[in-house]
């Protein structure tokens, strides 16, 4: 290979050749190499377009802080990523790069008329522009801006990869394996410690790895590391985020680099997010060089000099065969001259400081460098690579033409803070460093290294703009490269008031996006500051946000995809439902079977089969996610009489009581029947999704408000497994299967609760109906649920028996007019906006919410009440939600007076019904109201909630 | 027609067998759920040891807050429900159920999903905690072995959650 | 994730094992009827919600299950402390 490499410099292996294609071009590389170095080696210097103006762009830096050079990768299969910096992209044989945001291609790219439109751009542009008219920001500024506009396209196939995700713990997390980390990490080896090293590099080093010096004392520390069993390394892993006591999140890549990494099924995860929980953390996240600002300073072949030094002495790589560097600081001048040592050609060091330390100047002197002292570069000439710069003397003002084919900037150094920002550490200016540094810490944690500022590169001067003899505001000098804001446009946004560094930021979007500031904080601040004229501590800064550098949201998922996206709480009975094809519906957490259709039926048929074969024969349903509480204690009667608002004193043992529960602002909170076990025990339920809920609120009370009851509770949700068998023909159906119960409508009356077992397992058998219908509920320990349920059902197949779903279950209840809580009612439905005064216990001195039945809100007029509705066209089913309003023909905006809360096609009434919240709801029956629908207009008359079976004849079968 | 009771267990008998741990389903047991003020009354009541810290684990007795434990004996045995006396016992034997996990990698696989330090926790000792939002009763018997008891509807999507991370590890050296 | 300790289990815990529940200190009336609806009001709706320190109550629901008080910055979202529930305001 030839071009720009390096013989006997770099850590490639030049013995393994890496074939891979940018831009549909074939190109070859070195393992080790970075996309960006590999095709540096090929002299290639346009790397992208920019975010705004279409500019060529190149590399600016060598490492994370790269703002020009995202690129996207194809992983097969229309699956590619995004955005990801050509200089942390490891090549592999087989590698499908492409550049972004350019068309039709990153030579000839239309947009980058945006350039020469510059003028129309300025900072607050999309502000500014496209206020109005309204109409035409859907149709035409938006899919505009979109197009030409934006960072690389989002994918749109599945993600077939898998992630992985682990909790951490550790003594000691270094972040950062430069000779600061590694210094850290080898003074805990071997400690009782627990030390995790982690870099976001495929090798461990930084800075050493660009130090050929420090080759050596690498590889010994790195080997001593790996040797030390209280020390994890994880390379190839960011630490993007640092949260609250010591929390931090890091994300390791694992399959990417690799040319094969094994058919989907056998592979490892793409990615593991670690959640790390650290005693001490040590930031040694090093300092990234900071740009100059001048006219032309994102010409492609103008960069950091840091960078030029990192491709030159890690990768082999030289940026060009005769550099010239623009130093505001002595790092500049020893990059250069080390540089120049190597066998790089260095044409000139071009520095606007009027004074450099003699040794610097005599060195670089000795090296056949033209030392430029008190000049400055005005402007770079070149589009897609530089061809030469023009330089100014400070003194005479006049510019002349520097041959070279590549411009390395100096401007000093910035800690990277970003990490020790999100622990809420504080910072404080230096004007030695001249930058931020770190100050107070918030967390357990202390940087070391350059982070905190200890860097041995020399001293520099703080730079805004570098003298020019042109007009300011006719040139283009770039501060945030990504986000393509330029000094123009700081002193643009001061001008017109911005006075805060936030408001900057927001109106010039200098430091947002994936970028976060990383090479144009600095120079922004100075810009800002010498715009306003006050010094840079007074302008403060903008605060750095997670993530460090994008991560993708598979790795934030972790193992939360596909059946792990979330629990889903399965009955013990769903596994026969599934085998009957039942379709289910989520509620809470639980899927619940929705109905059961039979070959050709849709939900409306099955349900209509299902309530039928309830009302006409019996049904079976699956109800063992309700609720259940076990409350067990001398005090028990004296607990529940506190919380629900009917009394429970009098309730005898084996006697069931709808029980009503209010929070204290006096709204309905869950309900349920319970039953009373024995003197001292009683069998509560709760409704489904109120299970944790309504045991959280008994505890809070038990616990905080009446410690002094003897009563505990523990939850049984999952003890039983419970089937509803609901219809006339279920006394029948169980009367063979029980035994030690005495079934008979005398002994065992409605809302009864018995003992015994059912196909030899111990049950407690509820006599309760949701239906209206001879209902039992049959409670047995839940590893027996299905067992029972199946000879249930063998059972019940001479008498017909079916099993329904929620749907069904549902539009019984609904017939029946018995509330849903959560359905028919919102959490501002008070006893007796729901009809259901009847559960309120009048001579009880307290419950839970009676004090707030007495507010005046809730005693006033016009409070919305739970009505039943039949619409005047009986097929008419109603829309759940569907506003109300009294008079159609009023204009709009229609005054509403309430809305639909259930509403089935009853298939037992041959006509559909529906129950309603509505302003004065039970004063209006026999009323007409309307339910405006788009386009038409629904009528329908106001009833009662009882729909069926009035006389509640049918409860004994 | 009345069989012997069939059990269904969510989760397959066989265990799951990896480089560096198995999981598998535990035997169902007999467990209660035991509530006092006063230790020592309960302790008469249900002729059990008690420890009194929590976390402490005692024979098949784990203290899990100020007034709760947990004892766990050979499924089919029986113990008197305290009626009418200041305690509460309460069978959930059927609440839940105990997946085992062995083997040098068991404490990282526990570690995918849950925020405690499972590699230094005591033995033995038990404790409520979560795995991934879930909440469970995470118990370390000894350095490579631990349980996970669990509530019965979640313990498949756990089964899967344990399986996949372990599956996971075979790709992620320690 | 904010580490908390459990005054129960005297044990620093991650945070995924609490659930808020809300200020502390705030008892319910012992006779909820002979208050005014003023003074119902303010126990029904009435809170601090200071910059600052904070009384509020947590519950170590997946823990040892117990309801306790806490002090915490509600700026700097920093523990103070952590005390059993019914000790008096600290």
């Amino acid at each position: 290979m030839s071009g720009y490499r390096i013989d006997g410099l770099g850590r490639v292996d030049r013995s393994r050749r890496v074939n891979f294609t940018f831009d549909g071009q074939a190109y070859a590389g070195f393992a080790g190499d970075s996309l960006a170095s590999a095709l540096l080696a090929h002299g290639v210097t346009l790397f992208g377009r920019s975010f705004k103006y279409h500019r060529p762009r190149g590399l600016l830096g060598a490492g994370a802080e790269e703002p020009n050079a995202l690129v996207t990768v194809e992983r097969g299969g229309g699956v590619f990523t995004p955005n990801l910096r050509a200089t942390a992209v490891e090549i592999h044989e087989g590698l499908v790069a492409r550049s972004q945001n350019r068309w039709p291609s990153l030579k000839t790219d239309f947009g980058s008329i945006n350039d020469r439109l510059g003028r129309f751009f300025p900072a607050g542009f999309y502000n500014k522009t496209f206020m109005w008219p309204r109409s035409f920001w859907e149709k035409l500024y938006e899919p505009a801006i979109r197009r030409m506009a934006g960072l690389g396209d989002a994918p749109t196939v599945a993600d077939p990869d898998h992630y992985a995700a682990t909790y951490a713990h550790c003594e000691l997390l270094i972040i950062g394996a430069g000779p600061a980390g590694i210094d850290a990490a080898l003074e805990a080896a071997g400690t009782k410690q627990r030390v995790i090293l982690i870099d976001e590099n495929a090798e461990m080093g930084g800075g050493a790895l660009a130090d050929p010096a420090l080759a050596a004392w690498l590889e010994r520390s790195l080997k001593a590391l790996a040797e030390a069993p209280n020390v994890t390394l994880l390379k190839r892993t960011t630490a993007f985020g640092y949260y609250h006591d010591n929390f931090i999140g890091a994300v390791e890549r694992l399959t990417d680099h690799l040319a094969n990494p094994g058919p989907q099924s056998l592979r490892a995860p793409r990615e593991q997010l670690w959640r790390i929980r650290a005693g001490e953390v040590v930031l040694a996240t090093g300092a990234i060089e900071r740009p100059l600002v001048f006219a032309g300073n994102d010409v492609p072949g103008v960069m950091l000099a840091s960078a030029a030094r990192t491709f030159l002495f890690r990768d082999g790589v030289a940026v060009g065969r005769n550099v010239a560097v623009m130093a505001a600081h002595d790092s500049g001048w020893k990059d250069a001259c080390a540089m120049a040592r190597a066998g790089m050609g260095v044409a000139a060091i071009i520095d606007c400081r009027s004074e450099v330390d003699p040794a610097l100047v005599q060195e670089a002197e000795s090296l056949g460098i033209d030392c430029l002292i008190h000049w400055s570069v005005v402007g770079v000439n070149g589009r897609h690579g530089v061809k030469s710069v023009q330089v100014l003397h400070h003194d005479d003002f006049l510019d002349r033409r520097l041959p070279c084919d590549a411009l390395l900037m100096a401007g000093g150094w910035t800690p990277s803070v970003h990490l020790w920002s999100h622990s809420l550490g504080s910072l404080a200016w230096s004007d030695d460093w001249g930058a931020y540094l770190p100050d107070k810490p918030n967390e357990k944690v202390r940087c070391v290294g350059a982070c905190a500022g200890k860097w041995s590169f020399g001293s520099g001067m703080n730079v805004g703009h570098l003298e020019t003899n042109r007009n300011p505001a006719a040139i283009k000098a770039f501060v945030d490269f990504q986000n393509d804001v330029t000094a123009k446009d700081i002193s643009l946004a001061v001008r017109e008031g911005m006075k805060s560094v936030e408001h900057i930021k927001r109106y010039t979007t200098n430091g947002m996006a994936t970028d976060q500031g990383k090479t144009s904080n600095l120079n922004a601040l100075q810009l800002a500051s010498a715009a306003m004229g006050k010094p840079v501590p007074e302008i403060g800064l903008t605060t750095f946000r997670p993530p460090y550098t994008p991560q993708t949201f598979g790795a934030l998922a972790g193992h939360a995809q596909g059946p792990l996206f979330q629990p889903t709480r399965k009955s013990p009975i769903d596994s026969w439902a599934e085998a009957q094809g039942a379709v289910y519906e989520p509620v809470a957490q639980w899927r619940r079977a929705r109905y059961f259709p039979k070959p050709g039926e849709d939900m409306h048929k099955a349900v209509a089969r299902e309530c039928l074969a309830v009302r006409e024969r019996v049904g079976i349903f699956d109800a063992s996610t309700l609720g259940k509480i076990e409350v067990i204690g001398p005090d028990a009667a004296e607990f529940l009489n506190r919380m629900y608002t009917n009394p429970w004193k009098a309730l005898e043992p084996g006697r069931c009581r709808y029980g009503l529960l209010l929070g204290e602002d006096g709204f309905i909170r869950d309900d349920g029947v319970s039953a009373r076990m024995a003197p001292d025990r009683f069998h509560l339920t709760t409704t489904t999704g109120g299970a944790a809920r309504v045991l959280n609120m008994m505890e809070d009370y038990l616990q905080t408000e009446w410690p002094d009851l003897d009563v505990w509770l523990t939850s049984t949700t999952e003890q039983w497994a419970v089937i509803a068998l609901q219809g006339p023909k279920a006394r029948e159906v169980i009367a063979p299967l029980v035994q030690g119960i005495d079934l008979s409508p005398e002994a065992f009356p409605h809302m009864a609760v018995r003992e015994g077992t059912i196909c030899g397992v111990p049950t407690r058998l509820f006599r309760v109906s949701f239906t209206g219908e001879l209902g039992f509920e049959i409670n047995v320990p839940a590893g027996f649920g299905r067992h029972v349920w199946e000879q249930v059902f063998a059972a019940g197949q001479a008498h017909g028996i079916t099993p329904y779903g929620t749907e069904t279950m549902h539009v019984l209840r609904a017939e029946k007019g018995f509330i849903i809580v959560g359905q028919d009612t919102d959490g501002t439905v008070t006893p007796h906006d729901a009809g259901l005064d009847w559960a309120v216990g009048k001579k009880k001195p307290d419950f839970v919410g009676k004090r707030s039945l007495a507010r005046p809100d809730i005693v006033a007029d016009g409070r919305k009440q739970l009505v039943g509705l039949l619409t005047d066209n009986p097929a008419e089913v109603l829309e759940e939600g569907a506003q109300i309003v009294a008079d159609p023909n009023q204009p709009v905006p229609m005054k509403m007076i309430g809305h639909v809360t259930s509403s089935y096609a009853s298939a037992t009434l041959g006509r559909s019904i529906a129950m309603a919240l509505v302003a004065d709801g039970r004063a209006r029956v026999g009323q007409k109201l309307h339910i405006p629908m788009p386009g038409r207009v629904i009528t329908a008359t106001v009833t009662d909630t009882l729909f069926y079976d009035r006389e509640g004849s049918r409860l004994d079968g | 027609m009345a069989d012997t009771p069939v059990r269904s267990m969510p989760v397959p008998a066989e265990p799951a067998v990896f480089s560096g741990v198995t999981i598998a389903l535990a035997a169902p047991c007999a467990r209660w759920s035991l509530r006092a003020r006063d230790a020592a009354l309960l302790e008469k009541v249900t002729g059990l040891k008690l420890p009194r810290k929590i976390g402490e684990v005692v024979g098949e007795t784990v203290c899990l807050g100020p007034d709760e434990w947990l004892t766990r004996a050979p499924a089919g045995a029986t113990l008197p429900d305290g009626a009418g006396e200041k305690v509460a016992v309460v069978d959930i034997a059927e609440r839940a159920l105990t997946l085992t996990l062995s083997g040098p990698a068991a404490a990282r696989v526990i570690a995918a999903g849950c925020p405690r330090d499972v590699e230094r926790l005591p033995f033995p000792y038990a404790s409520r905690t979560v795995f991934e939002g879930v909440e469970v009763l995470l118990q370390r018997d000894a350095e490579d072995a631990f349980t996970i008891e669990v509530w019965r509807s979640f313990a498949p999507w756990l089964w899967t959650a344990l399986t996949q991370a372990a599956a996971d590890m075979e790709h992620l050296p320690a | 994730m904010i580490l908390i300790h459990c005054p129960y289990c005297d044990e620093q815990r991650p945070g995924l094992e609490f659930a808020y529940a809300g200020e502390a200190h705030i008892a319910r009336p012992a006779d909820p009827s002979a208050l005014s609806d003023e003074e119902w009001e303010r126990f029904l709706f009435i809170r601090a919600n200071p910059r600052g320190r904070h009384h509020e109550r947590w519950r170590h629901i997946h823990g040892c299950a117990r309801f306790f008080n806490a002090v915490r910055d509600t700026v700097s979202d920093k523990f103070e402390l952590t005390y059993k529930a019914g000790e008096p305001r600290k």
